[in-house]
């Protein structure tokens, strides 16, 4: 069983959103809700200022409270290790939603479901990549499996070092990040 | 260098807030019922000297209770996205999701409140149910009234102390991560049930029964608030963030600042009235001024439970680790 994962490259990151459109039209997402957002965060003092651009989904976490929270089993974890919600299950309590520490999840306004981020699960079922992938121009998303040793996030992560957003929550998260800011040579 | 963080992408960047008053009502009638089951089974159990005439008052407490918390769960129902998806809580128990532990606790609770109100009914009221099955249940549950009252105890603290025990399993929120809010949750509702009972108490010595124990209530309730915000002040930087709105005076922030004063009047102020009502001289039967003063004290510590779920739900949604980052 493989074990999804993805790597976010930020130094690669050029801030053209097409990840937040090919997300919205391959899931369908209602206008003004989002499963995933390129937070744009400006540090430093006029005028030597400098940005990073953070590309922010759910993280598929592997110890995830969202899952634990939800009274139905509606939000649950699935063999390949992306956490996944079972739509027909979901009574919309929004437990979910508060237990989130990475504020990825909403309810979606016209079904009243909880709703985020799969992986693009339908996608790869059919051997495809999420779209927000498939489309990222700069290659700043790159997404695949960390148990095969040989696949390209298995070795951007051997070879890069990378963090995870808020490590301190405890939720073991599968997106990564690496080269916020490279090093001038 | 000195670090400013002078803007985000504001479209894209979520404000999270999904539990409105509707959940802040349930959390207080839940905490409410508990609190009743709790003090209105006190009252079944404590020894009394001679015939206590307000037994033939109590029965209506336990009536109350089913009807308090129905009322709750209407409210909690509304919050539901899909309330006709709601059975799927009772097609599942998952023991690490307190949530659906309190689906759980709820359903068991209502079949012993319902008997525990038909056993605690007088004779005469029993005769006037029309459906004989009902009456012969009451009947039958009339000599296990005692029995009843001591499992309600047990069922009163486990409703009042999950709603608290969920908030704070969400480490998402650092407001609710605290182990102390359950506590905080028990106490005020126990305290909240004195309260009510105090209101619908008919006789003096009953009343002042429960002023007594609301007075420890209370206190305990004051001590506990002040170490949960101390708590949170010593902790770590979100531990702190997630306190600040009560502490700002900005115009942002002002419903927040106003609970604490208000909570900072009312406690304080009803274990003062409450004080004067146990120590003062009372006459055989209770001047009008009293019964006033004794109701007005229990009204604000009715106000003050509401308060503290309110203020908590709302401040807590607003806690988070988003800027931290
Ligand atoms: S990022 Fe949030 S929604 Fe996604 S798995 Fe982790 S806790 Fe759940
Ligand atoms: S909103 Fe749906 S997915 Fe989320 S906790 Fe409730 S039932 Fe589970």
């Amino acid at each position: 069983m493989p074990r999804y994962v993805m790597v976010i490259d930020q130094s690669r990151c050029i801030g053209c959103m097409s990840c937040v459109v090919a997300c919205k039209r391959e899931n369908d997402v209602p206008p003004e809700q989002y499963r995933t957002r390129v937070v744009e965060m400006v540090r430093g003092e006029f005028p030597r200022l400098r940005t990073e651009m953070r590309s922010e989904l759910c993280n598929h976490c592997d110890d995830p409270p969202c899952v634990h929270i939800c009274p139905t089993g509606a939000s649950h974890q699935e063999k390949d290790g992306t956490v996944q919600i079972d739509r027909r299950k979901c009574v919309g309590c929004k437990a979910c939603i508060t237990a989130c520490p990475y504020d990825v999840r909403y309810i979606n306004e016209e079904h009243g479901y909880a709703d985020k981020c799969s992986f693009c699960q339908h996608r790869l079922k059919e051997g495809k990549e999420p779209a927000c992938v498939a489309t990222c121009v700069g290659r700043s998303r790159i997404f695949g499996d960390l148990d095969d040793p040989n696949s390209e996030v298995s070795q951007l992560l051997r070879e890069n070092s990378w963090r995870v957003l808020k490590p301190e929550v405890g939720t073991k998260p599968h997106v990564y990040y690496i080269n916020q800011f490279p090093r001038k040579s | 260098m000195e670090l400013h963080i002078v803007g985000t992408n504001a479209i894209t960047y979520p404000a999270m807030h999904v539990w409105d008053w509707r959940v802040a009502s349930y959390l207080f009638l839940g905490g409410l019922s508990g609190g009743l089951m709790i003090m209105s089974a006190v009252n079944y159990i404590r020894p009394k000297n001679g015939q206590n005439a307000d037994t033939l008052n109590a029965w209506k407490i336990p009536v109350l209770i089913p009807i308090l918390l129905t009322i709750g769960l209407i409210f909690l129902n509304l919050d539901l996205e899909r309330k006709l998806h709601a059975f799927w809580f009772y097609l599942t128990f998952k023991p690490v999701s307190p949530m659906s532990w309190g689906a759980w606790i709820v359903l068991i609770i209502y079949p012993l409140l319902i008997a525990y109100a038909l056993a605690a009914l007088p004779d005469n009221i029993t005769r006037t149910i029309k459906y004989p099955t009902i009456r012969n249940w009451a009947d039958a549950l009339k000599p296990h009234l005692l029995k009843l009252a001591k499992v309600n105890i047990i069922a009163g603290v486990l409703l009042a102390i999950y709603t608290g025990i969920l908030l704070s399993s969400l480490v998402a929120r650092p407001l609710w991560n605290s182990p102390i809010l359950p506590v905080l949750f028990l106490t005020s509702g126990m305290s909240t049930g004195a309260a009510l009972m105090i209101i619908l108490a008919k006789t003096k010595e009953m009343k002042l029964f429960f002023t007594k124990i609301d007075i420890w209530l209370i206190m305990a309730e004051l001590l506990i608030l002040v170490l949960m915000f101390y708590g949170h002040y010593v902790g770590d930087a979100v531990h702190q963030q997630a306190i600040a709105p009560f502490f700002s005076t900005s115009h942002e922030f002002f419903p927040y600042f106003l609970s604490i004063v208000v909570l900072g009047i009312c406690l304080p102020l009803a274990v003062v009235l409450k004080f004067l009502e146990v120590t003062g001289e009372h006459t055989e039967e209770l001047t009008t001024s009293s019964l006033l003063m004794m109701n007005f004290s229990a009204l604000l510590v009715l106000v003050g439970g509401a308060v503290i779920r309110f203020a908590l739900v709302y401040a807590g949604q607003l806690s988070g680790y988003s800027s931290y980052l």
